[in-house]
């Protein structure tokens, strides 16, 4: 069968990715590896559900045999959810059907036989339109479409896999606290913060309103006060709170990618031309260690 | 002796990107640096030909100006850096710098292991080791935030969105690894005047019988402009400006 084959390690993206393939006219296809996945996707309006069955745990594995059942089934796209795993998967799968990849499209679309896909590049700063024609795969993550309903066929299907590499353990992540991209409100330190112990100042802002605490790259891998968990920006976490506040952050493009999608942006730094200022909707231009315990007391009032 | 590969890209410093107000990039100001990421892949592979006795050396895929980069490369641990110098790098998409470097890969003897960095710090795609992987048929863990090299065995820690997976896999492989993975130092004063002397082997596009046709065509790049009030108070008292924050975040709903 034709149309949009369909991947994702999370069930929500591929349901929305589902609902893209509908909206563009094109048959969608989605390939799941357990039954109870299967079963939690059946009314997700996929025209066809392959329950793959085979030898490994690990999806990357079954690039080569999913690229063969693609272009034996003449796929037009595969579109992948863009998760660790996911996109491992894609760009593998891209190489075995000979064709070009676009990663985390923000937009995406077909015409002519062609996809034309966004995304961003330099670290935020700039938008790129890529053009894909033919066959493609691309990698898109969660929030782009609108998920549908409807029911299909199941097919269970067995698909060979590089039996070179093996899933010895899993174990689950220990986040510590709430989880950044859900936070309705964030803290975030930057390497303004002079010393480790004044970590409590952004411990008590947060306190006061109630928030989450963020950091920047630098904080989390260069000075190791927060774990990597908790770093916001392109490689790190994206978060889309209702307020966001950072203090002695100076606002590189990386970060600020990973903090667009907040409603309300504020930035507390000493130095006026920082260019969290140009992304922030609300600025103060001062000595956070002087600002902040100012706020503090004006937010507990 | 086993070589272990640390592929990097020599990018331009997104730091010195200006948005022109049509929204046209300009790049004419910007410096080149290796990709921020890459230095963690560079370290990664230095530390694994320490722990087992085997040679760390660098790779590129670069226009001719990456010529720059050799000697920051050889600075950082490495003992040599092949550089592919061809201009189609300039329009290279994932599968085009894949088959570049999966293409000098097999012109090396005895490599062992491939290291990448997840994605390069300007186009962040994060298809090269996979892709590399792929073409070289050798098999691939990605998201790798610690790893051990055992005789023919490589142990890596992958850390994913719901788990940390501990994956063995056959040699010769491909990893990338997350930034969290070391702490590159800065080189030594000593390490830069040494790297000068290292040696560096360079391949012309031709040598290579690769694929360097892009898959991929770039339509249009525009610079992303963000639009917020920008209402920064930097005047005055810092108890006034808290209290023109505190009545302004409480105007707008979010405290």
């Amino acid at each position: 069968m034709s149309g949009v084959y369909i991947f994702s390690d999370k069930n929500d993206i591929a349901a929305e990715i589902i609902g893209f393939a509908k909206s563009a006219g094109k048959d969608a296809i989605l390939l799941v590896f357990d039954e109870q996945t299967a079963k939690v996707m059946g009314n997700s309006g996929a025209d066809k559900i392959y329950l793959v069955n085979g030898e490994s745990e690990l999806v990357e594995s079954y690039a080569r045999s999913i690229a063969q059942l693609l272009r034996e089934e003449g796929a037009e796209l595969f579109a992948v959810g863009a998760t660790p795993r996911g996109r491992d998967l894609a760009a593998r799968v891209a190489v075995y059907l000979n064709c070009g990849m676009a990663s985390d499209v923000s937009t995406l679309s077909c015409g002519d036989g062609q996809w034309l896909t966004q995304r961003i590049i330099y670290g935020g700063a700039v938008q790129q339109t890529e053009v894909l024609e033919g066959l493609a795969v691309v990698t898109i993550p969660g929030g782009k479409f609108e998920p549908v309903s409807g029911t299909g066929e199941m097919v269970n299907i067995t698909l060979a896999a590089d039996r070179r590499i093996s899933l010895e353990e899993t174990m689950p992540i220990g986040h510590q606290g709430a989880d950044l991209s859900a936070a309705e409100k964030v803290v975030c330190v930057g390497m303004g913060l002079e010393k480790e112990e004044d970590m409590q100042l952004a411990k008590d802002l947060a306190a006061a309103l109630g928030a989450e605490i963020g950091c920047t790259r630098g904080i989390a891998e260069e000075r190791h006060w927060l774990p990597a968990e908790r770093y916001i920006g392109i490689s790190g976490a994206v978060i889309k709170p209702k307020l966001y506040i950072s203090m002695g952050v100076s606002g590189q493009v990386q970060h600020v990618v990973g903090i667009r999608d907040s409603q309300v942006i504020v930035g507390i730094d000493i130095n006026e031309k920082a260019p969290i200022f140009a992304a922030a909707d609300y600025g103060i231009v001062g000595d956070m260690y002087e600002v902040v315990p100012l706020l503090i007391k004006a937010l507990s009032e | 002796m086993a070589r272990i590969v640390a592929c990097y890209k020599w990018v331009v410093d997104e730091a010195d990107i200006r948005i022109n107000p049509d929204r046209s990039v300009d790049l004419s100001k910007a410096k080149k640096k290796i990709s921020d990421y890459d230095k963690c892949a560079i370290e990664a592979a230095v530390q694994t030909a320490t722990a087992i006795g085997g040679k760390a050396v660098g790779l590129t895929f670069g226009t001719a100006d990456a010529r720059q980069s050799l000697k920051d490369a050889l600075s950082r641990g490495l003992e040599e850096v092949y550089y592919i110098n061809a201009e189609e790098a300039a329009q290279a998409d994932g599968a085009a710098t894949a088959n570049a470097l999966a293409a000098a890969i097999k012109k090396m003897e005895e490599v062992n292991l491939v290291i990448c960095a997840e994605g390069a710090s300007d186009t962040y795609q994060r298809q090269i080791a996979p892709r590399i992987g792929a073409v070289l048929d050798w098999p691939v863990a990605t998201s790798v935030s610690k790893l051990e090299v055992t005789g023919n065995t490589l142990t890596a820690v992958r850390k994913l969105d719901d788990c940390l997976q501990t994956v063995k896999v056959e040699l010769p492989a491909v990893v990338s690894v997350l930034p969290e993975i070391n702490n590159p130092p800065i080189p030594t004063l000593k390490a830069v005047l040494a790297a000068g002397k290292k040696p560096v082997k360079e391949f012309s596009a031709g040598e290579l019988n690769a694929d360097l046709v892009p898959k991929t065509r770039v339509a249009d790049l525009q610079g992303y402009v963000m639009s917020r009030k920008n209402l920064i108070f930097k005047d005055g008292e810092a108890v006034d400006q808290v209290k023109e924050l505190v009545a302004a975040l409480k105007k707008e709903g979010v405290i």
